[in-house]
């Protein structure tokens, strides 16, 4: 089980605690607006001491569980929307990459050495993963850094990194999470 | 290009859904413990048989409450009480149907409220029998303890339920009622 029950990530692991902290606020102020109505019935008035601050208290627990109920479904609703910011980054990514390949006309091959590249492989492994000869994957990068006209690795995959932070995307409204996580189907 | 598309890579096709947030998980795993506590363990003629009662009411009035303002797989309007949508649903099981449903399915929707309603109705007769004007009365006492019974036939359903769905989807339900995201296998219609 790869998520635990309690989680490392820090967004998740505040939104356990302020759930845990909202549950036990509530059975607090719902015991104290009990012990409030109780003493009602046995006919309490607001103007004693001691029945004026029990009543304070029940008031003052109720607003609190609202706020951290309020906050707990903000928080949850940033983390749905980070959920979805990084698909649509996923999506941008390939589409640059699509674009990128196009425009310099790479080969099948190359394209697939490309992705292995960007994805932090070797020129080893990726012969490996394409058996074929070392030498070959080797003319095949060399081929795609001057389609690209960079002058190697580096600068080949900064190209990427840079075209992904220049444009600030922009997130359409339609795309819901729920939407986007149909379409990842 | 299958590298491009893997969304999830290393995961053979599934992705995970986030549907329980942690109040959800937290109020069911508890009103599990109050269920468990004053059925078994503690003696009902005790204090702490009614104080454990009294959190149990507790934890489904928050819950209720959560289901109006929370997050959308938790509100109301994800599983409507609808007996309908409930029959339709096990007509589309019994045609070999495998949608998963990202909140409670119909069928389990009733099977949430009927226990909600149960342990209200277990916590209302269980307060009455503390009071000066229902003390020692014959049928709040038979109500309640009924009403109990009722929850364990209950409770036995819903695990089968649990199991069933599970089995059928591919979907891990006490995983995801545990870490709060359903793993929903690959190729899975989602409603």
């Amino acid at each position: 089980m790869k998520r635990a029950i309690w989680p490392a990530d820090g967004k998740t692991r505040r939104a356990t605690t302020l759930a845990a902290i909202i549950l036990l606020q509530a059975l607090c102020a719902l015991f104290f607006i009990g012990d409030v109505v109780t003493d009602l019935l046995e006919g309490a008035a607001f103007v004693d001491l001691h029945f004026g601050v029990e009543t304070l208290a029940a008031i003052a627990l109720l607003i609190g569980v609202a706020f951290m109920m309020l906050e707990l479904r903000l928080l949850l609703s940033r983390m749905d929307q980070m959920d979805t910011g990084l698909m649509i980054a996923r999506g941008r990514m390939a589409e640059v990459m699509q674009g990128f390949f196009d425009d310099w006309h790479l080969t099948e091959a190359e394209r697939d050495v490309a992705i292995m590249v960007l994805k932090g492989l070797d020129n080893t492994p990726i012969a490996e993963v394409r058996q074929t000869a070392a030498g070959t994957v080797r003319a095949q990068t060399t081929s795609i850094y001057a389609k690209s006209g960079t002058s190697g690795r580096p600068q080949f995959v900064s190209l990427f990194v840079e075209e992904l932070m220049s444009g600030d995307f922009e997130v359409p409204p339609s795309t819901s999470p729920r939407a986007l996580t149909e379409s990842a189907r | 290009m299958s590298i491009l598309s893997d969304q999830h890579s290393g995961r053979s096709g599934a992705r995970d859904i986030p549907v329980w947030d942690p109040l959800v998980r937290l109020i069911h795993w508890s009103l599990l413990a109050t269920i468990v506590v004053n059925g078994a363990l503690t003696d009902v003629e005790g204090d702490l048989h009614e104080w454990v009662g009294y959190v149990a009411l507790g934890l489904v009035a928050i819950r209720l409450v959560w289901a109006v303002v929370g997050p959308r797989p938790a509100r109301f309007t994800a599983f409507p009480p609808n007996p309908m949508r409930a029959i339709r649903h096990l007509r589309a099981m019994r045609a070999g149907d495998d949608t998963v449903h990202l909140s409670h399915n119909p069928l389990g929707a009733l099977m949430v409220y009927n226990i909600w309603a149960t342990v209200l109705a277990i916590g209302v007769t269980g307060y009455m029998m503390t009071t000066l004007r229902f003390f020692g009365i014959d049928w709040v006492e038979t109500a309640h303890e009924l009403a109990f019974d009722w929850l364990m036939i209950s409770v036995a359903l819903h695990v089968a339920g649990v199991a069933l769905d599970s089995w059928r989807s591919g979907v891990n339900l006490v995983r995801a009622m545990v870490s709060g995201s359903k793993r929903i296998p690959h190729g899975k219609n989602v409603e």
